[in-house]
């Protein structure tokens, strides 16, 4: 009863009391192996036994090695399939069934295509992955039915060969992270004032002027955060690599979580691994705070 | 008054003994690898049951893990105080090795004599039980014991074989023209998962051919720079077979699975693998008849013995430890493993009567006899199985020569070696 007493005067520690559970959770479970992983990067283990201390010689290896440098241009090019592809077809299927399918066919058409376009993100991405493992190999589904309808041509050793496996892995990643971005887009667009979309209308705009002109700009602090959260989702990519291809074809799905793994379970240089994932986990941190200052900022133009 | 306090001693006494009596009961811990559905899951079950009537006094508690587990987080659960009493472990420098030369299991020496096991195994079954201080295998004290064996073979379809009129080959010409003999009829005769172990094992064949001891020894050792010749040899020959069609292109986008159902299914008349697929090709193919015919070298097979039983540090019951791997090695056991289709690694070959463990049996005898364990291609260096999977697809797909393959694998090999 103290608490509610104080309230005006003590308002900000009353709930900073609600803080409490998550910031325990957020320093055994995030800050401690955080500084545990840092710790290590400067070590040589093997995994069992006592780390042995080498000061930089991890990242300095890190600044010669192929591998990781690969593994950090195809992360830009995860970015790209990640982020750049879903949000930009987010948010035309999220206007379109909103704005168009909606008014023609009915909120149940909507909610039926909303529901649909989510669906890959209910799947566990593992699952998922071996699925299109299986679609996508030489003697899968697709080049199955590619070659049933006359087009052999076009079959390809989709996950085999260095030239389509990135753009494959990237198709079952972009099929993944739609459905997210729709959801998000389709509830910012609900609070969105339909009297505005009429006006338009009746104004003459056709269906791209509103997209542009209407729901982009009004949609801004959804796009943020889905671009922020799929940002950070691109530059810890694991799963789906894990799964269809494993880094390869020689090495041409490579990417830093995957190289971390690999360091850390089977080279035995648990050390190298962890330098990996510090320089992995600062350039998220770094991006994510840019990102966020760049958003305060437009807010506060606004 | 009195005989309520007769009655409260009495009480008091019994829950005392029963206390003790359940202090008295041990508690033995076994974990295990194998899936269920293997000759040794198969096998060890049974035998788990026939441990626990002679042990009515111990509480046995069995756990199922998977390759996966120990190999990913096994150094972890060694060094920690959950071990098991026995396990099923990955033999090779980068994990029992390793495990061994950080003190995480016990030294089985003692057992080694008073159990007999050197009277069942030959001094070639305990190279891959015994590991010295730097975790290298071949000398040392033993820390594991094996009681199976695996080779990597060439996996055939009789039918097809007969009815194209060929014979299993028993040289690599013989092998080649039979190849030849499949692409004019249009088949391609080789399934291969390059994404998985099929292409490493295949590779490593065909270095074999071109290996004598000492490369074996070396390269297996990690004690010279990699003599890159043999393995050249077997690049160009896998590129030359991947241009004449004798091995798909699109293999580099196959697992194991993937080229083991092409062998199956029938669609494909050889595929090179190990033996473990021996009880899965049992119940699964139907439609035709199937042998194994040992990859034509001079001398070594890509195989080893099996995986080990070890005995972690902290153990309890070391002693009821080497009583269930006697076990697992008795006649009885081995015999039974060979008839549930697996590979024995000290059976009565006369009291195996399925055909498929006879002839896997008597095949590693002979590998066996003869000192031919090649072993694997992976195992010198840790993280090589990745790095040999990397390039194989970079072989198959033609981005890499066979010059740049033995270039790039010789890297990280010579890498290893410098810094061990």
């Amino acid at each position: 009863m103290a608490i509610s007493s104080q309230r005006s005067s003590d308002g900000s520690r009353s709930y900073s009391l609600y803080l409490i559970p998550g910031a325990i959770g957020f320093i055994l479970i995030v800050l401690i192996p955080q500084l545990a992983n840092l710790g290590l990067s400067f070590t040589a283990w093997k995994g069992v036994g006592t780390p042995r201390p080498v000061g930089l010689q991890n990242y300095h290896r890190l600044l010669t090695d192929d591998q990781f440098w690969g593994s950090m241009y195809h992360t830009l090019l995860f970015i790209v399939s990640m982020t750049v592809i879903p949000v930009c077809i987010g948010l035309v299927l999220a206007a379109l069934l909103f704005d168009y399918v909606r008014d023609q066919f009915g909120e149940w058409v909507s909610s039926f295509f909303r529901a649909g376009f989510y669906l890959p993100q209910i799947l566990p991405v593992t699952v998922a992955g071996v699925l299109w493992g299986w679609i996508l190999n030489p003697v899968g589904v697709i080049n199955i039915t590619l070659k049933a309808i006359g087009l052999d041509n076009l079959a390809q050793n989709w996950i085999g060969d260095a030239t389509y496996a990135l753009a494959a892995v990237s198709l079952v990643i972009v099929w993944i992270q739609v459905g997210y971005c729709l959801v998000v887009f389709m509830a910012g667009l609900s609070r969105i004032d339909p009297s505005l979309y009429e006006a338009a209308e009746l104004d003459g705009a056709n269906w791209w002027s509103r997209l542009v002109t209407i729901t982009i700009p009004l949609l801004a602090p959804e796009i943020f955060v889905v671009v922020l959260t799929t940002l950070i989702a691109a530059l810890k990519v694991f799963a789906p690599i894990f799964v269809i291809t494993a880094g390869g074809p020689d090495n041409s799905t490579l990417v830093p979580s995957y190289l971390t793994y690999y360091h850390f379970f089977t080279t035995q240089r648990v050390g190298y691994a962890a330098a990996i994932a510090v320089v992995q986990t600062t350039l998220t941190i770094a991006l994510a705070v840019i990102f966020l200052r760049f958003q305060s900022q437009q807010e506060a133009k606004e | 008054m009195k005989r309520i306090a007769r009655l409260a001693l009495a009480l008091g006494t019994a829950m005392l003994m029963t206390s003790i009596g359940h202090a008295e009961q041990k508690t033995f811990k076994i974990w295990w690898f194998e899936e269920p559905t293997t000759a040794q899951g198969i096998v060890w079950k049974k035998a788990l049951e026939e441990f626990k009537t002679k042990h009515p006094d111990v509480t046995v508690s069995f756990e199922q893990k998977t390759f996966q587990q120990l190999q990913a987080s096994g150094g972890m659960i060694l060094n920690s105080d959950q071990a098991p009493d026995v396990l099923e472990y990955n033999k090779g420098n980068a994990t029992a090795g390793l495990v061994a030369s950080q003190g995480l299991l016990t030294n089985l020496d003692a057992y080694v004599k008073k159990e007999g096991w050197d009277k069942i195994l030959n001094e070639g079954d305990f190279v891959l039980s015994r590991y010295d201080e730097k975790g290298i295998y071949g000398s040392g004290p033993v820390w594991g014991v094996s009681v199976f064996g695996e080779y990597v073979s060439c996996f055939y379809n009789i039918d097809m074989f007969e009815k194209a009129g060929l014979k299993p080959p028993t040289t690599l010409e013989e092998w080649v023209a039979s190849m030849e003999a499949f692409k004019q009829k249009g088949l391609t005769p080789l399934a291969l998962g390059a994404i998985d172990t099929s292409g490493q094992h295949l590779l490593a064949s065909l270095a074999y051919t071109k290996a004598d001891d000492a490369w074996v020894q070396n390269y297996q050792g990690l004690k010279a720079p990699l003599d890159g010749a043999p393995y050249l040899y077997a690049a160009q020959t896998l590129v030359d077979w991947v241009s004449k069609g004798y091995i798909n292109k699109d293999s580099t986008g196959m697992k194991d699975p993937d080229a083991a159902l092409l062998f199956t299914s029938g669609k494909a008349p050889m595929y090179v693998s190990g033996t473990w697929n021996l009880g899965t090709f049992a119940s699964t193919i139907k439609d035709f008849k199937w042998g194994q015919f040992v990859i034509p070298t001079p001398k070594y097979s890509v195989g080893s013995t099996g995986n080990l039983w070890v005995v972690p540090k902290g153990s309890k019951n070391p002693d009821l430890a080497a009583e269930w791997i006697s076990l697992t090695l008795s006649p009885k056991y081995q015999a039974e493993l060979g008839n549930a289709g697996g590979v024995p690694i000290a059976a009565d070959l006369s009291a195996i009567t399925n055909p498929i463990g006879k002839n896997a049996a008597a095949v590693f005898k002979q590998i066996s006899d003869k000192s031919g364990l090649g072993f694997y291609p992976d195992w010198p260096v840790p993280g090589y199985y990745d790095v040999l999977n990397q390039k194989d697809t970079g072989l198959f797909q033609g981005s890499l020569t066979a010059e740049q393959f033995v270039e790039q694998i010789k890297q990280v090999y010579d890498d290893a070696q410098e810094n061990q």
